[in-house]
């Protein structure tokens, strides 16, 4: 780790203004930020360590709103009583219970992926500024299965799925005040004037996370693969939410993790469930469409069958 | 406005174990580094330093954290307990890791200990799956894992019936 | 004083017999009897270092912070073949803290001008701190000629410039017994290279007085570092101290010294301050050694009834760039079942990858899984049960010496572990489990290793006036109890409690020991120890007979007390010790040869229940029975903690440990705890340890051999041969990953 400058501020505006000077990064729990700087991805000249600002902590809950601070951590967030279960579920095995102390709900949301050629320092793929991608041609056992363009990565974190199955929006600071947006609108797909998996910008300070009332009626449930039981990043995850109005589903959301560069939804498979019962038969037909498309690299089939059996059982999930 | 420290080498404030450490490090020195090399307590093991294995496991706060993925200048004003400073949990769990034989080479158990005095702290009784939860992101190569969730369940259990005499 | 004489041994170690010569003294005595009434040995007791483990008190290398200490790091070769043109440090240099660089030209005897895999060592950067260093590392420089390579084992096979044959094995005739089968398993297995991760990295600390150096090291063979060092830094041995009290760990890549040792050593002196060079993770998962991959073929012919007719192995492992030795993955064909006709072939082969080095049973562990995966696929042909198969090919006999074993009790493992294992719920083609897409299974898999150790090992005992014995011995403890079954055997004889009996282990000042590794510790040293003690006692015994105005024989020691014949006179020790003041009885023992007329093994077996989930091609290991013979266990607790981290070890091997390559860059894609995935608490199943009871007396005065390698050896076959039972996917591939599951299951 490079050496480095560091500062605590105490408001927001403060950090806004330290983070317009050029290599200048913020800081909240440092999991992800501090393993980059170690492996020398990044090196910045300062460190604005934003945990003091009061403004940025906290869950407030009501019936039609559930607001959570962006430095709320993994763990505190997963203990409230009002958080939905879906939330719970995705952080019950998302890293481990220290790194669920640490973590907070704002960097586990612009973390970077964990691609093991974009991790390694010595190797400069297409994400990096390099020439091409190295996953393609190298080993993408845990590489997308959806999606076009160069990078190849996965979205990593197990709450960003969960959250966009509830329709989260996420609250930014501008120079005016706040200003949300839809969660999944974050996540863009790297393009080559922007190699970068989100669309946080280095000075941009998410405030908070914000899920509306209707989404927090709906039947939600979570699932996440791993190959061993738990201390892994998702091989597949998904998230579901619908509401069910006599029995049939409503507002249906399928949301994969760590299939493609950028959560993933399936429209058509959405609609095959929306006003339907839900029982085997359909609960097969939305995975299989589901995973239609899906073309996956050489040496990642099997994430395709994982993805079917785990829409399938989700929806079926959304029956309890 | 706030001040910048570093990057040179700065005061920092700990307060580990319930005294106040005073030492002069770069920003960038981890809580683990601080802890190893600048106050010598080397209870707390770099095995990893990136957040994989448990093995710096220290308390900040009363809350289990990587030692290694933390810095040291920002634990200034906060409580840190390590291995070494004992309390009344950390000294169960040690006697439940003797009498269970919950180690082998050793090298993890102290973040294993740590983790679980979190547990402990937090809630009363913890069964087995709260043990196992305590500790799946300690990782033991020796294989000590049964012996380390039936002396976590073990010290849990004890410090319950004390508190009920 | 017992006279000295030079023997001939024949020591198995990590699966191979080396015949070397020894000094003993005196004469041996015979193992403790099956009724003797022991008070230590057999029973089990706490670590006697155990309040340090867990205090964190315990100084382990990694943890020593000597005053002036200077920290090194090593420059390592991002390519894996390059040539290395120049190396400009100047960038380096100019950084504060930073105390020395140095490379090829300033330090010939540390580094190749070629480079032969990612990780190489090319430079070493020494600075005041960690950090310092690190940054200073990232400054030098290094341009390179890049040069071809080749990283994948199946490629190098390819390439007979990279292969040679190390070891050939032949009884009877294999092709006669091939035409006499009536059925033939002709399998092709592949493993992948399991990375050591034991938590303590690899490293040394150097510091020299003078002529004379200390050098702190993280080993498993204090005395083979020794050599090493002194041989790479043209010392006398004798100008050599090495000290490891604390281990964190080796599983058999701590038995040399390492590049580290010779760095720490050599910078040490040229710049007269103490040195640290500590490996990191990603250095431990490149340069510190690996199981090597390999790739088996394995071919069983048998009768319709299921008598084995002929056995044929041929097995290549990748060594990385280890050109030396090779592990012997074909050991346990050559010498687990009875079969007239048998031919092995083990090759080496080379690939621009770290060295490998031994890991805990190397080459058993990944022989048995072939071997016993393809027992499974024969018993399946011949529609027997896989341990009816296993009974019928019984060798009461050792098949490749046809000598008589000290001691046998596979027969009495199979049994015992089919009883707690429930193997008669077994189904061919498995069960069902909760749903539809769960399967469950049940596999069994054999074990036999060595473990029997030998000389040379000595061990000194000074029994002091205050009443404490001291034992010494060029121990070192890596976790597997040694220093408190040393303690246990010394109680023993000497009628002492545990307490009192202390150990001056740890560095190579003490009496010759043994390597802490090939299972043969204990097995090695236990018996000195005894001898030590029986020495001591003898004199105690003269001293007390003297106080008690008795002959010396006429009395024996029990319960800390000299008592003279029936009833008679007792003496307390304590008053004995008293009496004497500042005395100090030194008692020495050396390890004995092992008989010639016998062959010392171990064996084992385990049985595997798994789920498998047929639609994602999950699979969880419910549950392993282990079941082992050593003849006497000196400390059962410990034993079965060894069992059980070995089980575990053997969990990751055979679901989820690999390293990964990429053959583009040739670097280790998983050189982290992230990607390479041990076992975490959850995924440990319940695991059950039972011992056979009985002594193998012939082995040595303890009774018993050694326990460290045996329980990693039969776990991966057993877990494949569950989940073939389960959904009738018989992946031939470890690690047993859900993709694997899928692809067989596709088949
Ligand atoms: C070993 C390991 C295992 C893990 N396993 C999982 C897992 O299984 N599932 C999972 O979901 N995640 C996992 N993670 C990721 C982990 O959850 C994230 O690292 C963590 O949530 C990041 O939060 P942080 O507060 O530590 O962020 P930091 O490291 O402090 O910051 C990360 C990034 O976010 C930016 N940032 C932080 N807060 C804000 C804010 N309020 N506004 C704008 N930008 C901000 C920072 O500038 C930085 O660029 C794992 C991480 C590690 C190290
Ligand atoms: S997938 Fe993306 S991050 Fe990974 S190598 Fe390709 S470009 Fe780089
Ligand atoms: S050293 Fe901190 S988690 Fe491994
Ligand atoms: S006891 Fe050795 S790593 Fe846990």
């Amino acid at each position: 780790m490079k050496s480095f400058s560091y500062a605590k501020v105490a408001t927001a505006e403060e950090a806004a203004g330290l983070l317009k000077q050029r290599n200048t990064r913020l800081i909240a729990g440092g999991t992800d930020l501090l393993g980059l700087m170690k492996e020398r991805l990044i090196e910045p000249d300062r460190l604005v360590d934003v945990n003091g600002i009061a403004q940025l902590r906290g869950i407030t809950a009501t019936k039609e709103n559930f607001r959570v601070g962006a430095l709320t951590t993994l763990a505190e967030l997963a203990a409230h009583q009002a958080t939905p279960l879906i939330i719970k579920e995705a952080l019950a095995d998302a890293a481990t219970p220290q790194l669920r102390n640490m973590a907070t709900v704002g960097g586990n949301l612009v973390q970077r992926n964990r691609c093991w050629y974009f991790r390694s320092a010595e190797h400069r793929c297409w994400l990096k500024g390099g020439p091409r991608c190295l996953a393609v041609d190298g080993d993408n056992r845990y590489h997308a299965i959806y999606g076009e363009g160069e990078c190849r990565q996965v979205t990593p974190s197990d709450l960003a799925p969960a959250l966009i199955a509830l329709d989260a929006t996420v609250v930014m600071r501008t120079d005016e005040g706040e200003d949300s947006l839809p969660l999944a609108q974050l996540y863009v797909a790297p393009t080559a004037r922007h190699r970068r998996e989100h669309a946080v910008g280095d000075d941009d300070l998410i405030l908070a996370v914000r899920i509306g009332g209707d989404a927090l009626r709906r039947h939600a449930t979570y699932l996440k693969f791993m190959e061993r039981a738990t201390w892994q990043f998702a091989v597949v995850s998904v998230a579901a939410s619908a509401r069910l109005v006599e029995g049939r589903a409503q507002d249906v959301r399928i949301v994969a993790g760590a299939v493609a560069n950028i959560p993933w939804r399936v429209k058509a498979a959405e609609d095959l469930l929306a006003g339907e019962k839900i029982d085997d038969a359909r609960a097969l037909a939305v995975a299989e469409r589901f995973v239609r498309d899906a073309r996956p690299l050489r040496d990642n089939a099997y994430k395709v069958a994982v993805l079917r059996e785990l829409v399938r059982r989700a929806v079926l999930r959304l029956k309890d | 406005m706030p001040e910048y420290r570093g990057p040179g080498p700065t005061p920092i404030k700990l307060d580990v174990n319930g005294e106040s450490r005073l030492l002069l490090a770069e920003p960038r020195r981890t809580l683990l580094d601080a802890l190893r090399y600048d106050l010598g307590l080397t209870g707390a093991k770099k095995v990893c330093d990136r957040g994989d294995c448990g093995a710096c496991t220290v308390l900040v706060e009363g809350v289990a954290e990587y030692a290694c993925l933390t810095l040291a200048v920002a634990c200034e004003c906060k409580h840190v307990e390590t291995i070494e400073g004992g309390g009344a949990d950390v000294e169960a769990l040690q006697q439940a890791f003797l009498a269970h034989d919950a180690y082998q080479c050793g090298f993890c158990t102290p973040g294993q200990i740590m983790a679980l005095a979190a547990l402990l702290r937090r809630d009363g009784q913890a069964g087995e799956e709260q043990v196992k939860t305590a500790v799946a992101g300690n990782l033991c190569r020796c294989g000590a894992y049964p012996n380390i969730v039936t002396a976590g369940v073990a010290a849990s259990r004890a410090k319950t019936s004390a508190k009920a005499k | 004083m017992p006279s000295a004489r030079v023997v001939k041994n024949r020591t198995e170690f990590e699966g191979k017999i080396y015949e070397e010569l020894a000094l003993v003294q005196g004469a041996d005595i015979p193992a403790w009897s099956a009724d003797a009434e022991l008070r230590h040995v057999g029973r089990s007791r706490l670590r006697v270092d155990g309040p340090q483990r867990v205090s964190g008190r315990a100084r382990y290398t990694t943890d020593l912070m000597l005053p002036g200490m200077l920290h090194a790091r090593v420059v390592r070769s991002p390519h894996p073949h390059a040539r290395v043109i120049r190396v400009d440090a100047k960038r380096a240099l100019a950084l504060a803290g930073v105390r020395s660089v140095v490379d090829r030209t300033s330090a010939p005897e540390l580094f190749d001008e070629e480079v032969h895999y990612v990780g190489a060592p090319v430079a070493v950067v020494v600075g005041e701190t960690e950090e310092i260093a690190a940054d200073a590392a990232h400054l030098v420089e290094i341009e390179y000629e890049s040069l071809p390579f080749v990283v994948d084992l199946e490629e190098a096979i390819a390439d007979r410039t990279r292969v040679q044959r190390k070891e050939s094995y032949s009884r009877g005739d294999a092709r006669r017994g091939f035409r006499e089968a009536d059925i033939v398993v002709d399998a092709r297995y592949t493993t992948s290279t399991q990375l050591h991760n034991c938590l303590e990295p690899h490293g040394a600390v150097a510091q020299w007085d003078g002529e004379r150096l200390t050098l702190w090291e993280s080993t498993q063979a204090m005395f083979d570092v020794r050599k090493g060092v002194a041989k790479a830094i043209r010392a006398r041995l004798d100008d050599v101290r090495v000290i490891c009290d604390y281990m964190g760990g080796g599983f058999g890549s701590k038995l040399g010294h390492g590049h580290y040792s010779e760095i720490a050593a050599v910078l040490a002196k040229r710049l007269g301050r103490p040195i640290r060079c500590v490996m990191d993770r990603r250095e431990e998962n490149l340069v510190t050694g690996n199981r090597s991959a390999t790739v088996q073929r394995v071919r069983v012919g048998a009768t319709k009834d299921g008598k084995l007719t002929a056995l044929e192995h041929v097995a290549w492992s990748g060594t990385g760039t280890e050109d030396g030795w090779v592990a012997s993955t074909t050991g346990p064909s050559n010498g687990l079942y009875e079969v007239a006709n048998v031919r092995s072939e083990q090759f080496l082969v080379l690939t621009n990858t770290g060295p490998f080095s031994a890991f805990r049973a190397p080459g058993y562990v990944e022989g048995t899984f072939a071997l016993e995966s393809a027992m499974d696929e024969l018993a399946d042909k011949l529609a027997l049960d896989p341990l009816a198969l296993r009974r019928k090919n019984y060798a009461k006999l050792d098949p490749q010496s046809g000598k008589h074993y000290s001691l046998k009790r596979l027969d009495q493992c199979y049994s015992r572990g089919a009883e707690l294992a429930g193997w008669s719920r077994r189904k061919a083609g498995g069960t069902a489990g909760r749903h539809a897409y769960l399967r469950r299974g049940m596999g069994v898999s054999t074990q036999v290793w060595g473990g029997g150790g030998g000389p040379p090992a000595y061990a000194t005992i000074h029994l002091n006036a205050d009443g404490t014995a001291i034992v010494r011995a060029g121990l070192q403890d890596i976790g597997s109890g040694t220093k408190t079954a040393i303690a246990q055997i010394a109680a023993e004889e000497l009628s002492l409690p545990l307490e009192r009996v202390r150990l001056s282990i740890g560095e190579t000042d003490a009496p010759y020991g043994p390597a802490s590794g090939g299972s043969m510790t204990t097995a090695s040293l236990g018996p000195a120890v005894r001898l030590a003690a029986v020495d001591v006692r003898r004199q105690l015994l003269e001293v007390a007979a003297g106080l008690m105005e008795v002959r010396a024989s006429e009395i024996h020691l029990t319960d800390g007390h000299a008592v003279a014949g029936r009833g008679g006179k007792k003496l307390a020790l304590d008053e004995v010790f008293s009496k004497l003041q500042n005395y100090t009885v030194i008692g020495r023992g050396s390890r004995h040869p092992n008989p010639e007329d016998v062959r010392l093994r171990s064996f084992g077996a385990h049985f595997a229940e798994v789920e498998v989930d047929i639609r994602t091609g999950a699979v969880r290991v419910l549950k392993i029975v282990a079941v082992h013979q050593i003849g006497r266990i000196v400390n059962p607790l410990n034993a079965k903690s060894q069992v059980e981290g070995g089980v575990t070890q053997a969990l990751g091997y055979a679901v989820s440990e690999g390293r990964v390559l990429d053959r583009l860059s040739g670097h280790v894609m998983n050189a982290n705890l992230e990607d390479y995935k041990i076992p975490t608490v959850k995924d440990v199943p319940d695991i059950v340890v039972e011992f056979v009871p009985d002594l193998d007396r012939r082995a040595n005065n303890l009774g018993g051999i050694g326990l460290g390698e045996p329980p990693i050896i039969p776990t991966a076959a057993a877990i494949a041969n569950a989940v073939a039972n389960a959904c009738g996917a018989r992946v031939r591939t470890l690690p047993i990953t859900p993709a694997r599951v899928l692809e067989a299951l596709r088949r």
